[in-house]
């Protein structure tokens, strides 16, 4: 048995349900920002009146130009101004103890401001994520072992194309059973071709040790050291789903790990509940007999 | 590399008291090992993205308060200063007090905005409708093992990840799976409703869906008269997805929440049809299907 190397330390999510109903969410050009009070119901009725405050949300209409960082900004900005004001714009000599107390809360304010879009992010409702971010120094691969059987071969390809259309994963990799299947943007070496590619994955699979992964392994902010080796540069999300098939023996119903589904992509917090709802589904695909008792038609 | 032996070996122990320490901080421990590699983790209600979605309005109204809060210290402390409050006039850009007050009240008026801006961005919250009618679990007996995997597959898949509720698929004018609830039959007790295929193939749902080729989002099935044509889903059901698959067949999801279906779980839903489709192609036309009675 191999000694124990490291010990890991690493935030996870504990998963829960959450149902994210549909919200509409249109945009406006730049406005006097202003609230009108709406009757939505009759004046009899007991219910609260609601504000209809969906004139506040404004764009400027510059492409590429993401509103909702808008506080950050202005939070460094009037921030640095505070600063300013304080050392250049009045004598040390002269500074009020108001003064004093306004910018201590000025700049509280700025940087909570800062930190606003950062919390906003994780809101249901807020804006979806952007575009996915190629890293440089990546090719397009799409690889399988040759000796997958064609059952599997199919359900590996579908797999890992819904994966990669259906989640912000820009690379995933797929490993059972002995054999893998790698798509998406990959750091491989220059001129390799593609016959030697299966074994050089399963090189660093080795070198990270996930042969028998049991628990599914999230690293919502930056992948693990452990991990830098065998994920594209510039990985920032990833994560680890591991394969299990059901025994043969019903009668212990015990499930031994054959191996796992590995993504990752280049913005933080890429997965939610949701996306891992669906990513454990697809990694049910892979696990085999699904004996259970029907009724027949 | 004594520790590390030590923790592997008490693992019981260790984790147990380590989940009472965490419960009552509020974090969840969890040892996990792959080869030679234990994993520590460490995750709950306190991480930012849980707690975050999980917090819905205290979390929306954060900013606002926070901004009026500050606007109203700003105000008390100049009034008990006695110092006016700065003005809007010409002479507010020389002194370098006015200029603090001002970049002050425009923060937090921006925190302000922002807070009423999440606020409206905040989903109405539409509860579960339990459905009404009985659990089945029907599936067609000429199937070979792959197909009836695979179908079993997708049901698993959608009822853990979606709002589904009952899944019918019907290819090629008959009725391979009926699972999940159903209407109650109104011939038989406590049994299902069956599926009318003649029935429902020539319905004007059935042949829209099929001429568009397009999966069909039915978000709050009470309002389609097109609901008289599903009359084996329970009676309740919230909303309905009907998805093609290819020309031959189409799957009806009925699911207890109005909306309930993500735009994510609309592709999904696309690509396992597509994959169904594929599936059942090869193996339906060498087998003939059973009538249903």
């Amino acid at each position: 048995m191999n000694n124990v190397t490291s010990i890991c330390f690493k935030p996870f999510i504990v998963p829960s349900q959450i149902l994210c109903p549909k919200t509409s969410f249109r945009k406006f050009p730049l406005t006097i920002p202003r609230s009108s009070l709406q009757d939505s119901q009759p004046p009899n009725s007991t219910n609260q009146q609601q504000l209809n405050l969906s004139v506040l949300r404004f764009t400027l209409g510059i492409p590429g130009l993401n509103e909702s960082y808008l506080p950050r900004w202005i939070g460094y900005g009037f921030g640095s101004l505070l600063l300013l004001n304080h050392f250049l714009g009045s004598d040390s000599a002269t500074v009020t103890s108001a003064q004093l107390s306004t910018e201590v809360l000025g700049l509280s304010l700025a940087s909570f401001s800062i930190a606003l879009p950062y919390l906003g992010k994780f809101l249901k409702g807020a804006q979806p994520v952007d575009e996915k971010i190629i890293p440089d120094g990546t090719e397009q691969i799409f690889v399988m072992s040759a000796d997958v059987v064609n059952g599997l071969k199919e359900d590996l390809a579908w797999a890992s194309y819904v994966l990669l259309r259906n989640t912000n994963a820009i690379a995933i990799l797929i490993f059972i059973q002995g054999e893998i299947c790698a798509r998406g943007y990959w750091n491989i070496p220059d001129d390799t071709s593609k016959e030697i590619l299966p074994g050089w994955f399963k090189k660093k699979i080795e070198n990270a040790s996930l042969y028998d992964l049991k628990d599914t392994l999230y690293f919502p902010q930056d992948a693990d050291s452990e991990f830098q080796d065998l994920v594209p540069v510039g990985t920032r999300c990833l994560l680890i789903q591991p394969l299990s098939q059901v025994s043969n023996d019903s009668a212990t119903g015990l499930q031994k790990p054959t191996g796992f589904i590995l993504l990752a992509s280049t913005t933080r917090y890429a997965f939610s509940n949701k996306d891992r709802a669906w990513i454990a589904a697809a990694a049910n695909k892979f696990r085999g007999n699904s004996s259970s008792k029907v009724e027949d038609l | 590399m004594e520790f590390y032996r030590n923790a592997l070996e008490c693992s019981e122990a260790v984790k147990s008291f380590s989940d009472q320490a965490c419960a009552i901080a509020g974090y969840e421990l969890r040892l996990t090992s792959s080869n030679s590699k234990l994993w520590l983790l460490i995750g709950g209600k306190l991480s930012a993205d849980s707690y975050v979605a999980n917090g819905g309005c205290k979390v929306r109204s954060f900013p606002i308060t926070q901004g009026t809060l500050s606007l109203i210290v700003y105000l008390l402390d100049r009034q008990c200063a006695l110092i006016a409050v700065v003005s809007f006039n010409f002479h507010c850009f020389c002194s370098s007090q006015s200029r603090a007050d001002l970049l002050t009240l425009g923060l937090a008026v921006t925190n302000i905005l922002t807070g009423l801006v999440w606020l409206s961005i905040r989903p109405k919250s539409i509860s579960v409708v339990n459905p009404q009618g009985v659990e089945c679990k029907r599936l067609c007996t000429t199937l070979p093992e792959v197909a009836r995997s695979e179908l079993l597959w997708a049901w698993k898949s959608l009822s853990d990840a979606t709002c589904c509720r009952s899944l019918v698929i019907v290819y090629d004018s008959s009725c391979i799976l009926q699972i999940g609830f159903a209407a109650e039959s109104s011939s038989e007790d406590g049994q299902a409703a069956s599926v009318d295929t003649n029935k429902l193939t020539q319905g004007s749902v059935y042949q829209g869906v099929m001429k568009s080729g397009a999966q069909s989002y039915l978000a709050n099935l009470s309002l389609y008269p097109g609901k008289s044509e599903l009359p084996f889903l329970p009676s309740n059901t919230q909303a309905v997805i009907l998805q093609p698959l290819g020309d031959k067949g189409i799957a009806i999801i009925g699911g207890d929440t109005i909306r309930g279906f993500t735009a994510s779980d609309q592709a999904w839903i696309t690509y396992i049809g597509e994959k169904m489709d594929s599936t059942l192609a090869k193996y339906v036309t060498h087998h003939p299907l059973t009538s249903q009675d």
